[in-house]
């Protein structure tokens, strides 16, 4: 259980190169003690660098990590005391499903007792109670993937348990149980664990806060709601949400309004200091429902087609060039192709460059 | 279609297993057999075709003076090189390989798979260029005719198969396990020892298993490397031959000299078929 600092850290897998090509840019940033987070991006994005340099397989290129205030950028993996989880299961095929448990306990001269009392209350959690004594590569997949993962919750005292898509192996009901454990267990111990992913509602249910990242860079930090509400970033707002945020070219015409296919829209954003005038108006279909009877932020559109997906409808409309979804309950009533649509001010997010304002 | 099916396939079985044991049993006959019975024409069944003797076998545990030709020496020199070459090719081997596998090296343009490479180069050397080499070695060392001396250059031509054999098996043995036992706990030291050897055993069985059959039929650098004081047994065979070809007491030591190979072979099926080559992770 600690607090993990990183600080500066980068990394490049070719360092020495003139023209080093970054894994990880630069970034700063800190993992309170009893968290969960949730590292969250397409493949290839940095999430297994940022894991691997936390728990010391990978030395950054520069910046230093820190568990508790204390330097650990030079300290050895196994000195580290942490605990990982990869992608697909992990075991020692010659030991038994205890063994394989008490392994970690065992290289830390855990007393015996203590061992035991460890490895059958992560037994117990994981359901692998029965299994105890049975060769651990008898088992099937996603039971030894439970195996990587009690090696992992067995030590009470690890910095962290770093998860590496921990779940990918395991069918979607044990999957959604472990996702509970996992919570619970955080809750139980105050461990802090980091959980990499590139399924977003994994990561918003599972975490308190997600980190986004995209092409080595991390692009915003924050719990759940933040992120769906105020993506930082244009491709937060493409990435997270289902459907994506809505996303219109346009121009600044205003201090607070933008041209949206001739209408006005206004926004809660001060647009007084833009560079230049070209932005992109992002809004969440969540957001955008039939006009009522407000009388502005308006937008007249055709619709093309509603999708019943069960609990909500989703409406494809055209808006000039644009396409703009939008999300309402099941009960509504479309009238026919030509609708109004409210876009409320204050949940309108302004990118400039592809960044938020 | 089906009747025809299995009738060649146990055709073709039987017609190997004659192809391959015959020669065994063949030996095993003669083996039993004097003068009168191998010249005197085609004979096969004991007892019926030819009177069976024990000469052929008397004659190798006898000692010279009583006109014997003692093969349980060179038996058991041949079984001490043997053995001791390839545990230490084996040892030596697998760290090797073992580094080979995990760790990068880089020395101007070579690079791990060059080092690789050139252990298994040794191997595809004609063994009479090394003849030269190494009896001059040995014999500024004053190892020839030793059995040290043997013992070090069975280590030269055994090592690059351990390496060969292993480097292959971990770099299947995924690296997730060295790291799993890693962040467990376990120094490097740890993790080999602990971890991926444990895993690595029936790669160290198969690595043993040509270490031995490599070792104990070489015939050439026993022949060369030695003179009076220490011989290997397959050197100590071909001395049997004589104007008059001893069928019975060749035959006999040859079947010796494999009985090791046999037992050796019975023994890695078992623990090969157990199906232990699976991977770890999955």
């Amino acid at each position: 259980m600690a607090k993990i600092d990183l600080s500066n850290i980068s990394h490049s897998y070719n360092p020495n190169d003139p023209n080093p090509v970054y894994a990880l840019n630069p970034f700063s940033m800190t993992w309170e003690n009893g968290n969960r987070y949730a590292i969250l991006g397409p493949s290839g994005c940095g999430k297994t660098t940022m894991l691997n340099i936390v728990s010391g397989l990978v030395r950054p290129s520069a910046g230093r990590i820190l568990f508790d205030n204390k330097d650990v950028t030079d300290l050895k993996t196994e000195d580290r005391n942490i605990a990982q989880v990869f992608q697909f299961p992990v075991i020692y095929n010659t030991m038994t499903v205890y063994e394989n448990l008490a392994f970690p306990l065992k290289c830390r001269d855990f007393s015996k007792s203590k061992t035991d009392e460890r490895v059958n209350s992560v037994a117990e959690t994981l359901n692998l109670k029965s299994f105890l004594n049975s060769p651990a590569r008898k088992l099937t997949a996603d039971q030894k993937q439970l195996i990587s993962l009690g090696r992992g919750l067995v030590r009470e005292d690890v910095a962290a348990v770093l998860m590496d898509e921990p779940l990918t192996v395991i069918d979607p009901d044990l999957k959604f149980r472990l996702r509970r454990n996992l919570k619970e267990i955080n809750e139980q111990y105050k461990t802090t664990l980091v959980y990499v992913t590139h399924d977003q509602n994994e990561a918003m249910t599972f975490a308190d806060n997600i980190i986004v990242m995209s092409e080595g860079e991390v692009v915003q930090t924050g719990s759940p709601k933040e992120l769906f509400e105020r993506p930082n970033t244009t491709f937060v707002g493409y990435f997270i949400g289902s459907p994506a945020m809505n996303l219109f070219e346009s121009e600044a015409s205003s201090n607070d309004s933008v041209k949206i296919n001739n209408t006005l829209i206004k926004t809660h954003t001060n647009l007084s200091n833009l560079k230049t005038k070209k932005i992109k108006l992002g809004i969440r279909s969540e957001f955008i429902k039939i006009a009522q009877n407000q009388n502005e932020n308006l937008v007249d559109v055709n619709v093309e087609k509603v999708e019943d997906l069960g609990n909500y409808k989703l409406i494809t409309a055209k808006l000039g060039d644009f396409t703009i979804k939008s999300k309402v309950t099941r009960d509504t009533e479309i009238p026919n192709s030509k609708v109004k649509l409210h876009i409320p001010a204050d949940r309108c997010c302004v990118y400039e460059d592809n960044k938020l304002i | 279609m089906n009747k025809l099916y299995i009738f060649l396939k146990y055709f073709f079985i039987v017609v190997w297993t004659v192809f391959v044991v015959a020669p065994f049993l063949w030996a095993l006959t003669t083996s039993f057999k004097d003068f009168q019975s191998v010249n005197g024409g085609v004979t096969y069944i004991p007892w019926v075709d030819f009177e069976p003797n024990l000469e052929g076998w008397k004659v190798l545990v006898k000692s010279p003076a009583k006109g014997g030709v003692d093969i349980i020496e060179p038996y058991f020199n041949s079984l001490f090189v043997t053995c001791t070459a390839s545990l230490i090719s084996i040892i030596l081997g697998t760290l090797s390989a073992y580094a080979l596998s995990r760790y990068t090296f880089k020395a101007g343009f070579v690079k791990n798979n060059d080092i690789t490479f050139f252990f298994i180069s040794q191997r595809i050397m004609p063994p009479i260029v090394l003849s030269i080499p190494f009896f001059l070695f040995l014999s500024s060392i004053n190892l020839l005719d030793s059995l040290t001396g043997l013992i070090v250059v069975y280590i030269v031509l055994l090592m690059p198969i351990a390496v060969w054999i292993m480097v292959d098996f971990f770099n299947k043995v995924p690296r997730e396990i060295d790291e799993t036992a890693l962040i467990d706990g376990c120094n490097p030291y740890q993790a080999f020892l602990k971890v991926v050897l444990p895993n690595s055993i029936p790669g160290l069985i198969v690595a043993g298993m040509f270490c031995i059959i490599f070792g104990w039929i070489d015939f050439f650098f026993a022949f060369i490397l030695t003179f009076t004081e220490v011989q290997l047994l397959p050197v100590k065979i071909v001395a049997l031959n004589s104007s008059v070809t001893p069928w019975w007491s060749l035959s006999a030591s040859a079947l010796v000299s494999v009985a090791p190979l046999i037992i050796v072979a019975f023994i890695v099926e078992r623990y090969l078929s157990k199906g232990n080559l699976s991977g770890a992770i999955k």
